[in-house]
């Protein structure tokens, strides 16, 4: 394995936790939304939202990709492997994240809510205030966990040409015929990756520990 | 807590269910209008989409980053050779020859072997080697020295592949010896395939005779050559079906790359090319149980 091929699999790290991140940030608000509208229930789009849902969670990451990435062209949505590749990881986060929120708002106490209502809160700063950093909470180590799933399900991409750190890795091996060096190699890479994330998650719930006990 | 839901919406899910029910049945109409862009197309939008794989030694593979291999050094001919820029998009085996025929990719330059399945769906060029399949064993395995030792041994290939869809003509040469076709493995690309024959999984492999020559030559230590298990075998590139006006362009390319057999420039060593296709035919020749004429 020379240093180029090392030097490769660095750059498919960066391909992992770019779109990582981008599915991250991205699914993360809409699984709230979608969540928020169940939670509502608002009529029909309630119902619609829990089927949507129920079929991404029943769809698996690679064949959605692959539906994603050659049907839409025949329908006239041109789409590159990024592209689709994002859009995939988004659909399919979302509707894991929903769930997670989901299940923060049925525990929420509803007091709580109609106590906001009744000192004359707007629907906004009562989400703000008393619903978000409640459900955040309760929600983060949930959240964390799909997200360091997130992360290790990006090899998957590689079936419409994106080279993550696994791609890298098996590109090596095909071209030495050793490919025990190169995957040795990208797992040691994502230790770090999902480490920094759970540090991460560590620190946010520190910091939520010592306001509440300054409050 | 769980809410009851009023009785007006279980129609409304029963309709929503209706309704998926129908997407489903209409996504097979759009698949059925897939369009694959005609040349006159391709330039007058000024681009050319060309996919390869990655992990398929010695047609197309990567070395530090970049893509290697003999199809790989026809693309860069073919970037001097045509009119109109050429995009390449470097995807594994599994999605190739489905972005070709649903018109994702104007053309696969890969080593895809000709088959009748796959003309049904596909167009393809003339052919850019001769490469029967051969199998490959781990080096000093002396319970297999002829293809009759083959009879009920574990065989490695890949899935999807031609190589997969031969089998049966080694199962009617096993069958003469009142042998037969073992147990099948099969795996989405051939690194793998070689790996599991290294480590005793499978007992052979079944590959084209140029991808298991570059094999041989570079682990020596730990892989054999055997001999020839199928009747000739042609890979060539292929585009989507009744895509005519490309599959000459194609054609075209590949008659100016291609030096007649036995003709000066096969042993003058010209460009880089027709050495290289050169080299891929005297690995055939060098190889007595191939028959003589070359790819038409």
């Amino acid at each position: 394995m020379s240093g180029g091929d090392i030097a490769s699999i660095f750059q498919g790290a960066v391909v992992t936790i770019t779109l990582s991140l981008i599915g991250i940030l991205i699914g993360l608000p809409i699984g709230l939304g979608l969540a928020l509208l169940r939670w509502a229930n608002v009529p029909v789009i309630a119902r619609m939202v829990a089927v949507y849902v129920s079929i991404l969670r029943a769809t698996p990451l690679v064949t959605l990709l692959l539906l994603l990435f050659f049907a839409l062209p025949n329908i006239g949505v041109p789409i590159n492997p990024i592209s689709a590749a994002i859009l995939a990881l988004v659909m399919n986060t979302s509707a894991f994240n929903c769930e997670v929120w989901r299940a923060a708002l049925m525990n929420f106490p509803k007091d709580q809510y109609e106590a906001a209502q009744s000192v004359g809160m707007r629907a906004s700063l009562r989400f703000r205030r008393i619903v978000l950093p409640q459900i955040l909470r309760v929600s983060l180590p949930g959240l964390v966990n799909e997200m360091s799933l997130l992360i290790k399900v990006t090899p998957v991409l590689a079936v419409v040409g994106v080279v993550d750190i696994t791609r890298a890795a098996v590109r090596i091996g095909a071209q030495t015929y050793e490919p025990l060096p190169p995957f040795l190699v990208a797992v040691a890479l994502y230790a770090p990756i999902v480490f920094a994330l759970v540090a991460l998650q560590r620190w946010i719930e520190r910091r939520q520990l010592a306001t509440e006990a300054a409050a | 807590m769980t809410r009851l839901l009023p009785a007006r919406f279980g129609a409304v899910s029963r309709r929503l269910l209706l309704l998926l029910v129908t997407a489903q049945l209409a996504v097979p109409m759009f698949a059925g209008k897939a369009h694959a862009a005609t040349l006159d197309e391709i330039k007058k939008r000024g681009y050319l989409t060309v996919a390869t794989e990655d992990d398929f030694r010695p047609f197309e593979f990567v070395k530090d980053g970049k893509p290697t291999g003999f199809d790989n050094e026809l693309v860069e001919d073919l970037r001097k050779y045509a009119p109109f820029e050429i995009r390449q998009e470097i995807i594994p085996w599994t999605g190739i020859l489905a972005g070709v025929s649903t018109g994702k990719y104007d053309i696969a330059m890969t080593a895809a072997i000709i088959t009748k399945e796959r003309k049904q769906s596909l167009d393809f060029t003339s052919p850019i080697a001769d490469a029967t399949h051969f199998y490959v064993k781990r080096k000093g395995d002396s319970s297999i020295s002829s293809v009759k030792d083959l009879s009920g041994k574990t065989v490695g290939v890949q899935a999807g592949s031609a190589l997969l869809a031969r089998l049966p003509e080694l199962d009617g040469m096993l069958k003469k010896d009142s042998g037969t076709l073992g147990k099948i493995v099969e795996y989405t690309s051939y690194p793998e395939a070689y790996q599991d024959l290294a480590l005793g999984r499978t007992d052979y492999v079944v590959n084209t005779v140029i991808n298991l020559k570059t094999l041989v030559a570079e682990k020596p230590g730990a892989f054999e050559l055997g001999q020839a298990v199928s009747g000739k075998s042609f890979p060539a590139w292929a585009v989507a079906k009744g895509n005519t006006e490309l599959l000459a362009f194609f054609n075209e390319f590949i008659a100016k790359e291609r030096p007649a057999a036995g003709s000066p420039s096969c042993r003058r060593n010209g460009s880089a090319m027709h050495s290289r296709i050169c080299r891929l035919r005297s690995s055939r020749n060098s190889n007595g149980s191939v028959g003589k004429t070359g790819p038409s």
